[in-house]
């Protein structure tokens, strides 16, 4: 009982050193907490609607009209500019104030009333997806919707029977379902994962802050110290996949316990991590200027917003070494997507390995006479 | 230190600064290598420039040849791979979940019988949004093939009810969209994403460069005061001791570039000069604003990670996945400040989009204004420690013995 009030006290005693450090309190503790107010702020519009777009209705007929004003409703576009040449339009976009053009051509209604193609058409800068898929939706939509109608209405003067022309024009239903993020929000998409990013990147921070170049504490002490870090970072764990989802409204379905189960290999494979660098990089300065840097590369190797299939092989199998790599899809699993742990068992293989490669990582690199000679100081 | 033959002045501080970087061989290869490394890195990433081949599961419930068909013509499109037809669609729920798939095509049982009794047999595509690049990839070319199939269809009845081909193809599609990516025919993510990555990488380079730089004289003791000594002015020193790394952070910025416009062929629309220009700002930007963070600082750490804190979010609120249009007030505030923002517009308008310049100008405008001010704040941050050093002095405590290690 004693002993394990002593233990308790060192693992006390082990936060407080951590609060009494500047660097490593402000990255361990205050830095996540600024970050989970400053980090979501640009996606928390979660949806992007009403881009500005100009038209240029070269035909100014009722049915142009129409179309023009199907495509304002939409929630994607916003018709902000009514231009009357391409010049004009040109130079909104330019200048920025539009992002899209819809071209409606001079005999847009006399083709429809004649039974001919009435083509459109619609410009938008292929550079920015998100704002290029939202023009051509919505335009791509009112062309189908009013067609449709156009066409319906042709068969049926053709003498083709109501529910035959439906038929006969789209034989097929299509439907496409969004699953585990039904609007296809952004800050549902981005943010459980970066801040998986976020935990693992200001563990090894403030790991390498408060132990790169300085002797390891010995024995008890040091399980303290880890144990201190664990508990401290299973709140941020909390923290970070259950409050901050649901402070920005992010739906989650995940299980608190699956939740845990690849939280604590994670946590412990970066904590090892976070050793193995303390002891191999003994410059402080160094950690974090290297940690720092790699945060968005890791990102970009996570598979969320590139495919891992698309990651050649080798340079798949080294990020490996990273917790990271294999931790963030595991986490969105979980948390969006209510996987069990038997769907991320791989992942969860991963960090265990890597909790143990690290832990001999860390302890064969404190044996270095460098980090050896220090301890006698 | 070395007693120095040059007179105090500039060039005494720029020698001065490149025997530091060259002492300190980790710092050397945190300047020129690693940036390179996280380039070849990311350049090996996005190499494939658009998604191919991505993993969908099947549940054909229907099993025809008309089924059949549609699968393979899934198959055979660019985006997806058929990778598992699945009996259920709680097996194709977990193919999902466990990421094998990142969408499913289920066609419903008796589809072909629906479909020839004109019963408008509804196919599902379930896609994966919380991958938003792979769900949605595959979801558009999974819905766009059973489209295809569709119009197919429709064609055949068409004709069958003695509608000419040409006249029935007109039917289906009354208002043809020609949709046009401007500047990306291919939508392709080198262009989008990597070519806006790189700086972002170079932002965080160049401004945790000038940080060390500048924490090196304000966080040892008297440092600034020593500094002051050899420099004479500030403005000397903030210029020796920042010209090394402009020089450095010019050279790996532009070797990025010539990894983007020649080896993946980005296109490159603009006008040179103000292209070079604006990547020259965006440099002098980042180190003054960088050497600022270092002289408000406690220390070089708290720095260094003050920096990490603005700079490193800077990504979203530039606006290259998320526009800015679409944000708050407040992040567009905040995205206005930071040098990334302006320099990614600039760029744009003067590679892929070759804007004239004329419009350019309030953009060049605006990063100009960052760099007068943070220059600003900093030769007053750099003249008040300069001269307040004496006071500072007498706090060599913790940081000293690590200084002088």
């Amino acid at each position: 009982m004693t002993k394990l009030k002593h233990f308790l006290a060192e693992v006390l005693g082990a936060l407080r050193s951590l609060m009494a450090d500047d660097s490593a309190k402000s990255t361990m503790i205050v830095g996540i907490l600024i970050y989970s107010v400053l980090y979501p702020q640009p996606y928390v519009g979660e949806v992007l609607r009403d881009v500005p777009v100009v038209v240029i209705d070269q035909d100014n007929s009722s049915a142009s009209r129409e179309f023009v004003r199907e495509i304002d409703v939409t929630e994607w576009v916003d018709v902000t500019i009514s231009a009357p040449d391409m010049e004009t339009a040109r130079d909104a976009f330019y200048r920025r104030d539009v992002y899209g053009i819809v071209v409606i051509p001079a005999g847009f209604e006399a083709d429809i009333l004649a039974s001919r193609p009435a083509p459109v058409a619609a410009y938008s800068d292929g550079s920015y997806l998100l704002i290029y898929s939202n023009v051509m939706r919505a335009v791509a939509t009112v062309a189908g919707t009013m067609g449709a109608g156009v066409n319906y209405a042709r068969l049926t003067s053709l003498g083709v029977d109501d529910g035959v022309a439906r038929t006969m024009l789209s034989p097929i239903a299509v439907t496409n379902v969004a699953v585990f993020n039904p609007q296809g929000g952004y800050a549902s998409y981005v943010i459980p994962a970066a801040f998986v990013l976020i935990l693992q990147q200001t563990l090894l921070m403030g790991i390498g802050l408060l132990h790169a170049g300085r002797s390891l504490p010995s024995g008890r002490k040091l399980w303290a110290t880890i144990t201190a870090y664990f508990v401290l970072y299973m709140i941020w764990v909390a923290f970070t996949q259950m409050t901050i989802p649901y402070l920005y409204s992010i739906p989650r379905t995940g299980d608190l316990v699956t939740l845990f189960m690849i939280a604590i290999p994670f946590i412990c494979a970066c904590m090892a991590m976070g050793f193995a660098i303390a002891m191999a990089i003994p410059w402080r300065e160094g950690v974090v200027f290297l940690l720092v840097v790699i945060g968005m590369p890791l990102f970009f190797l996570s598979g969320i917003s590139w495919p891992v299939e698309m990651i050649p092989e080798h340079l798949r199998a080294l990020s490996l070494l990273v917790p990271s790599s294999t931790a963030i899809s595991a986490f969105v699993a979980v948390d969006q997507m209510g996987a069990s742990a038997q769907d991320v068992a791989g992942a969860i293989q991963t960090q265990v390995a890597l909790a143990v490669v690290y832990t001999i990582a860390a302890v064969a690199l404190s044996r270095l006479p460098r980090n050896r000679a220090k301890a006698l100081h | 230190m070395a007693p120095s033959h040059l007179p105090p002045g500039f060039r005494r501080i720029w020698r001065r600064e490149l025997r530091q970087i060259a002492t300190r061989p980790a710092l050397a290869f945190m300047l020129v290598p690693l940036p390179l490394i996280l380039f070849l890195v990311l350049a090996v990433v996005f190499a494939p420039g658009l998604p191919r081949d991505l993993p969908v599961a099947v549940v054909d419930l229907d099993g025809s040849t008309m089924s059949h068909q549609i699968v393979r013509m899934a198959d055979a499109s660019a985006d997806v791979e058929v990778v598992e037809q699945l009996a259920t669609l709680s097996e194709a729920r977990q193919a999902l979940v466990s990421q094998r798939a990142y969408a499913i095509l289920m066609i419903p049982a008796d589809m072909e019988h629906d479909l020839l009794l004109g019963q408008r047999p509804e196919v599902v595509v379930f896609s994966n949004s919380q991958f938003l690049t792979a769900g949605g990839i595959v979801g558009r070319s999974l819905s766009a093939t059973v489209s295809t199939f569709s119009a197919g269809v429709s064609l055949r009845l068409l004709e069958g009810r003695g509608i000419g081909t040409d006249r029935a193809m007109d039917l289906i599609t009354p208002i043809p969209v020609q949709q046009s990516p401007l500047f990306n025919p291919s939508l392709d993510y080198i262009q989008f994403l990597l070519s806006a990555v790189m700086p972002t990488i170079m932002q965080i380079f160049i401004c945790a460069a000038a940080v060390l730089s500048f924490s090196r004289e304000r966080h040892s003791p008297n440092g600034m005061a020593r500094l002051l000594r050899v420099s004479k002015t500030p403005s000397r020193a903030i210029f020796g001791k920042l010209l090394p790394y402009t020089f450095i952070g010019t050279f790996v910025l532009l070797l990025g570039d010539v990894l983007m416009f020649s080896f993946f062929g980005a296109s490159f629309r603009g006008n040179v000069f103000v292209f070079f220009l604006n990547g020259f700002m965006f440099i002098l930007t980042c180190q003054a604003l960088g050497a600022l963070i270092a002289l408000i600082a406690k220390d070089t750490t708290g720095a260094l990670g003050m920096m990490g804190l603005i700079v490193a979010p800077s990504f979203g609120f530039a606006g290259v996945s998320f526009p800015r249009f679409g944000m708050t007030a407040f992040s567009q505030i905040w995205g206005a400040i930071i040098p990334l923002t302006p320099y990614l517009q600039l760029r744009t308008d003067q590679t892929l989009r070759g804007t004239p310049l004329e419009y350019s100008l309030p953009t060049m405008a605006w990063l100009f204004a960052q760099l007068v001010v943070f220059s600003a704040l900093l030769w007053l941050m750099a003249r008040k420690t300069m001269t307040q050093s004496p006071a500072v002095a007498d706090e060599p405590t913790v940081e000293t013995a690590e200084a002088a290690q």
